[in-house]
């Protein structure tokens, strides 16, 4: 789609209330899901290590630690950015 | 050789590769041990303009175990770092180098010592400065007095040095690893060829010294100072680590590699030659990167070495008995896996106990010899490898000789050894720079200026 094109649907979009409350809505889903850094967070260069792209495994290089992380959902999500995704 | 190279994984990473460990009570203070550790293989000393150096990426440490479970008690970790005093130069120096602390050296190495015991670290020295290394007649005109300016006291009757000297490791490694060849007995090689005398390959090749000399007592699993060489207590071992972050990533702006993530070990050492000669191909990296308490994977090629079956075949008719020999080889097992137990050698022992593990025993109770032998424990010298291991230590001859049968009546009376096992050698002599008398006991290196190329022939 181009931007012109883009412009055009956002506007017509626009002119429902319904149209709009979806728009809103998915904007508001993205915000909640939306990752918070914590106190203890990371603040330095981090490697992530996938060896095995069927595993949920992820490893964390940080500092002078290897953090060793189970999450599927973040494995995938890492594969699909691999991917160019 | 001892451990030069010894592996194909470590051989591309000369920096971390350990190449020898010593640890022997300190002849003039035979109330301290002096444990060293060498790294950073067959350096030529006109290497430059990019002189060798420690690695400011790796860790390096000594470790002893003191209580028979091949794990460490007592660890020394190494860091290093490095600075560049003139960013504008290509030059290593600038000018001459007549103090260790002169600015004219560009790019200056310093160190910091630390001690794991008990669980607890202690920092024993920090911002400790390393000798430049011997660049030649006019950049390091009085090299012995660098060394000495690096000579470290710290508290606690410690002493610290860490930086380039001679190797002190003689061996034949052109004619050994060109199919088994020993060049004093080329004529009964199954290739044959004229005997000749060994050439010692490591003559004139610098190394990268780690040397500490600490009080007994902060050895030992007491805090004693033994004096009866059959008390278990009295008996550490010794084994040194060279360890990198677990990733390394090339940074493009600097040009450098950046690590993260914990230490992980790339190199290992404790008795010399056993990842060289002992360990098959296929498995060198792996040894290098575990721990000595999982050694009882190895156990099969100790009792069964490779070596031992080669001889035969490499020198027929000449090594029958050896040949024939069935049984394990409980001799070197001992030797390499487990130390030497009482009973098999009178008045002596340095077993650590049931666990394998490849460690330099050493047995503190058994004072410095008045006249060393450097064929050591088999030529009636306890005070030798391998029982510790000395500078001047021939452990090539040693071993070979052990691997060749000669050991073998220390665990089994019945067997004879071939006449060749109490004659077999490489043929070199001590060739290298004399060892000193005083720590860090290592010769002064060679100087860039002074070394002249060797003699390569293609054919």
């Amino acid at each position: 789609m181009s931007e012109t094109n883009r412009r055009n649907f956002l506007a017509a979009a626009g002119a429902g209330a319904a149209a709009v409350g979806t728009v809103a809505v998915t904007a508001g889903t993205a915000r909640a899901t939306e990752a918070r850094r914590k106190k203890n967070s990371a603040q330095e260069t981090v490697v992530a290590y996938v060896k095995d792209h069927r595993s949920s495994e992820l490893r964390l290089m940080v500092g002078e630690r290897e953090v060793i992380v189970n999450d599927r959902d973040l494995v995938t999500r890492i594969l699909n950015a691999a991917g160019g995704n | 050789m001892s451990s030069h190279r010894e592996a194909p994984e470590i051989s591309k990473d000369p920096v971390a590769d350990g190449t020898d460990v010593y640890a022997f009570v300190s002849p003039k203070r035979p109330s301290s041990v002096t444990l060293i550790a060498n790294f950073i293989p067959l350096q030529t000393p006109d290497g430059g303009p990019n002189f060798y150096e420690f690695g400011d990426d790796v860790l390096y440490e000594i470790h002893v175990s003191n209580r028979g479970t091949a794990e460490p008690d007592v660890t020394y970790q190494f860091r290093f770092h490095t600075r560049v005093r003139n960013p504008k130069t290509f030059l290593y120096n600038t000018g001459q180098i007549t103090d260790i602390s002169d600015t004219t050296w560009n790019r200056p190495q310093f160190y910091s010592v630390t001690r794991i015991k008990n669980g607890h670290r202690k920092v024993l020295g920090r911002n400790l400065r390393c000798p430049p290394v011997n660049v030649g007649k006019r950049s390091t005109p009085d090299y012995a007095k660098l060394s000495e300016q690096a000579t470290h006291s710290l508290d606690g009757g410690r002493k610290v040095f860490a930086g380039q000297r001679a190797d002190a490791f003689h061996v034949d490694l052109g004619s050994i690893f060109d199919l088994g060849a020993l060049r004093p007995f080329n004529e009964v090689h199954l290739i044959s060829m004229p005997n000749m005398n060994g050439v010692n390959a490591v003559q004139s090749f610098n190394v990268h010294t780690i040397a500490l000399q600490v009080p007994i007592r902060e050895l030992t699993r007491d805090g004693s100072v033994p004096t009866n060489p059959m008390r278990a207590k009295a008996v550490i071992g010794v084994w040194a680590t060279a360890s990198r972050r677990k990733s390394r990533i090339f940074e493009q702006e600097s040009g450098t590699y950046v690590g993260t993530g914990p230490w992980e070990q790339v190199s290992r050492l404790g008795n010399p030659l056993f990842n060289e000669v002992v360990t098959p191909m296929a498995e060198k990296d792996q040894w290098n990167a575990r721990e000595p308490r999982g050694d009882s994977r190895y156990a099969k090629y100790v009792n069964k070495p490779e070596l031992q079956g080669l001889l035969p075949v490499l020198y027929p008719g000449v090594f029958p008995n050896l040949a024939a020999y069935t049984e394990p080889r409980a001799d070197l097992h001992a030797i390499l896996l487990t130390g030497i137990p009482a009973g098999v050698v009178p008045g002596f022992q340095n077993y650590t106990g049931a666990v394998e593990a490849d460690m330099l025993r050493l047995n503190v109770a058994i004072p410095p010899s008045s006249s060393p032998n450097n064929l050591g424990l088999v030529a009636g010298d306890p005070a030798g490898f391998p029982n510790g291991r000395r500078i001047d230590d021939d452990v090539v001859t040693i071993e070979l000789r052990a691997i060749a049968g000669l050991t073998i009546p220390l665990v089994d009376p019945s067997y004879t050894p071939d006449g060749a096992a109490s004659a077999v050698q490489d043929g070199t002599t001590n060739t290298n720079a004399h060892a000193t008398n005083t720590f860090p006991y290592l010769g002064l290196p060679g100087g860039g200026y002074q070394t002249e190329p060797g003699t390569t022939q293609a054919s």
